[in-house]
């Protein structure tokens, strides 16, 4: 008899425990394999679903909500089902803000993901600092972002390439390149192009003194977003004759730019080589119009980057959407999981626990190796791919790359020191920090 | 700057200008006639490069954009049309406050329905085999589509002079832009005429579209981006004044094509544009060849 209590003890103890475990624990999976939540939160992203960067957006959306769904079928994050709420900011900064504060203050939203442009993170940057919410920016990129001291936000997360990363690789492939002295420069007028240049710029004159930007730095820039002509880029180009072109111009701007210049001549690109930040939505956009022999950085690109979990990535959003992932899918599937994997890892939402489960924190990228988000700038040391476009032979309907580095993170991450000195205000003009710009940093410098 | 620089950024100024002029001469059409703003305008030149687009893509480039020209200006022209019987028609007598609104709602109403049918991304075409290439003047290469834009906004711009001008319908249109009461008083079906001025209108939009679409990424983005310029030549010609968008067009198309190309006038190339717009409204508010309101 006693026995039989003491049984009876330990059953009634033992569903106690459970139930106590189910009221504050993780979400419960019945016997029938559904899964029971605590409650729903949601994710917000405000993002060019029309505009100038709408190709971006598209992908981001689509990824965005494949990454929830994929979360929520493995428990969602600290018991709760996870909601995409996607808004469309058109590619405007002023469209951004407003739906960051509506995600923030009427939504509630438990963590965002950033937008494209660094001009719109710019703006969104200081909502969620603010609002003490969680921001992971997969796209924009600009290294302004996390390291100028008026923009420093303790909930700003990088899991994407920044501008440095990005900017000092495509200036060092270039000044090492045979044959290439005079470089013509053309850039979208804001923050992540006017980042990116000085980067490249900074770099190639380190690499290759000799090597001389032909168009004056006035010129270098085109306004953004959206140039729908460029017959006057093009002119100037045949006007310098330079033997490489450096691009970072991206999305509608690339595509018409390549458009136009191959209708002024079939062998431009060749007689003008160019380097330029690519993603395989500009490949699908321009298809088998995408010049061959151009000279590629990319953040993703599926195609180079094989591995048993971007494949199987690769498939589930290819039955779903019948699309390949663009680099901005790959990325920011990245970033909804290491939010994810952070708020299990802390047991909450909340943002300064789930914050403390992401920085010094390792991640399983689908890029095919961890990254770790470092103190400090709170960047992921992510990796870059370049290489050199040719025909995919029939197996995608858009030519990739070949002659692929895909270059490592620690690799090409911006050295601690220039971080700290960013970040110490030791990089500006006149102690004004929107002049902040690592080139002008002593250790850089020295 | 030489000779030859000045040509160079001259001819693609007017590359600019062409596929401006054929949009902003409907805009400016529809105006004169029908007194409305048309917000819509540039979903109409969206819609129309989408179709060309995507009949190229089933035919290829040569057969495709030829066919293409005839299905978006049939597709757009039907849209035009219902938008007109539909939409129009119950704002005409309503402030411009109120048309702009309506017109406004269309083109997100048509946005969202060109993503539904045609998708998000980005579409592409080459041009048709008889305009590709290009062509040497004075050491630079042209685009031969350049001044295959060029020669069709001349041929439009004939064409929509002798309709105005030379025909039963021009004469109607023009006492339709004096007087559409007493041209309704004198037997003339002005309902039907109106309907017929905004198919025309959206016929120049769609021309508008099917030219720009070898040359340009085909996007959900080209509404707007072409509405704003039209819209700033419009005011600058005269909205009413085919001449007007004529001379608007090939101002603002130089304007940007040598503005961008100045290391001074770099970053403010699009701006200039504005500021003209700004300089003729205070000096001259109904446009360079505009008429003032009475």
């Amino acid at each position: 008899m006693s026995m039989v209590r003491r049984q009876a003890r330990w059953l009634l103890a033992a569903a106690a425990a459970l139930l106590v475990v189910a009221a504050c624990g993780g979400a419960s999976t019945s016997s029938s394999g559904t899964t029971t939540f605590k409650g729903t939160k949601k994710l917000g992203l405000s993002i060019a679903i029309t505009g100038q960067s709408a190709i971006y957006g598209h992908a981001i959306s689509q990824s965005v909500k494949l990454a929830v769904d994929d979360v929520n079928s493995k428990g969602g994050v600290a018991g709760y089902k996870i909601e995409a709420d996607i808004l469309d900011d058109a590619t405007d900064v002023n469209k951004a803000v407003e739906n960051t504060k509506q995600l923030i203050l009427q939504d509630n939203v438990s963590v965002l993901i950033g937008q494209v442009t660094s001009a719109q993170c710019q703006a969104t940057s200081p909502i969620a600092k603010q609002n003490k919410v969680i921001l992971i920016a997969a796209t924009c990129n600009s290294y302004q972002l996390t390291n100028e001291p008026d923009l420093i936000n303790p909930y700003y997360v990088s899991v994407v390439p920044n501008t440095y990363m990005e900017g000092t690789s495509a200036g060092s492939l270039v000044g090492k390149l045979p044959n290439v002295k005079k470089i013509f420069i053309v850039s979208p007028r804001y923050l992540f192009g006017i980042s990116e240049t000085n980067a490249f710029v900074a770099s190639l004159k380190k690499v290759n003194p000799s090597a001389q930007i032909v168009n004056p730095e006035s010129t270098w820039y085109v306004p953004f977003p959206t140039n729908p002509r460029w017959d006057s880029t093009i002119n100037a180009i045949q006007s310098y004759k330079p033997d490489l072109v450096y691009s970072n111009i991206f999305a509608a701007d690339q595509q018409n730019f390549i458009k136009q210049a191959l209708q002024v001549d079939p062998d431009f690109f060749k007689k003008y080589p160019m380097t330029t930040l690519s993603s395989v939505d500009d490949l699908n956009g321009l298809g088998s119009q995408y010049p061959l022999g151009m000279h590629l950085y990319m953040r993703a690109p599926f195609f180079a980057l094989g591995n048993p979990r971007l494949d199987a990535f690769i498939k589930s959003y290819h039955d779903r959407y019948n699309e390949y992932p663009s680099d901005w899918a790959v990325m920011d599937y990245d970033a909804v999981q290491t939010w994810a994997k952070a708020g299990n890892a802390a047991g909450s939402l909340d943002p300064d626990k789930v914050l403390k489960q992401i920085v010094g924190k390792s991640f399983a990228s689908l890029r095919g190796y961890n990254f770790t988000i470092r103190a400090g700038d709170q960047q992921a040391n992510v990796g870059e791919t370049v290489g050199t476009t040719s025909d995919s032979a029939g197996k995608y309907p858009f030519p990739i790359l070949k002659d692929i580095t895909n270059l490592k993170g620690d690799d090409i991450l911006m050295p601690t020191t220039l971080m700290n000195e960013l970040r110490a205000g030791k990089c500006e003009k006149d102690n004004n920090p929107t002049t902040t710009d690592f080139a002008l940093c002593p250790s850089w410098k020295a | 700057m030489n000779p030859a620089q000045l040509l160079l950024f001259a001819i693609g100024g007017l590359s600019i200008a062409a596929y401006l002029f054929i949009v902003a001469a409907g805009l400016s059409l529809v105006f004169g006639a029908l007194r409305v703003i048309n917000m819509a305008h540039g979903s109409l030149y969206m819609i129309a490069a989408f179709v060309t687009v995507v009949v190229a893509e089933k035919l290829g480039a040569g057969l495709g954009f030829w066919t293409g020209l005839l299905v978006a200006v049939a597709v757009t022209g039907a849209v035009g049309a219902l938008i007109e019987i539909f939409v129009l028609r119950r704002v005409y007598r309503e402030e411009h406050l109120v048309q702009l609104l309506g017109t406004y709602a269309l083109t997100l109403v048509i946005a969202g329905g060109v993503r539904l049918i045609f998708g998000s991304n980005y579409r592409t075409m080459r041009p048709p085999a008889l305009f590709s290439g290009s062509l040497k003047m004075a050491g630079y290469s042209y685009s031969v589509y350049s001044f295959f834009m060029i020669g069709a906004a001349i041929l439009i711009a004939v064409g929509v002079y002798l309709m105005l001008y030379r025909t039963a319908l021009g004469r109607n249109i023009r006492a339709a832009v004096s007087d559409s009461d007493l041209l309704s008083a004198s037997g003339i079906d002005v309902a039907r005429l109106f309907t017929t001025v905004f198919v025309i209108g959206a016929g120049l939009a769609a021309l508008g579209g099917v030219i720009v679409a070898p040359s340009q990424a085909v996007g959900l983005q080209m509404d707007t981006d072409i509405l704003v310029l039209a819209f700033a030549i419009s005011v600058i010609g005269g909205l009413g004044s085919i001449l007007g968008s004529l001379v608007g067009s090939v101002l603002v198309g130089e304007v940007i094509s040598f503005g961008l190309n100045s290391q001074y006038t770099n970053q403010f190339a699009l701006a200039f544009v504005f500021i003209i717009m700004v300089g003729v409204l205070t000096i001259r508010p109904w446009g360079l060849f505009g008429a003032a309101e009475q």
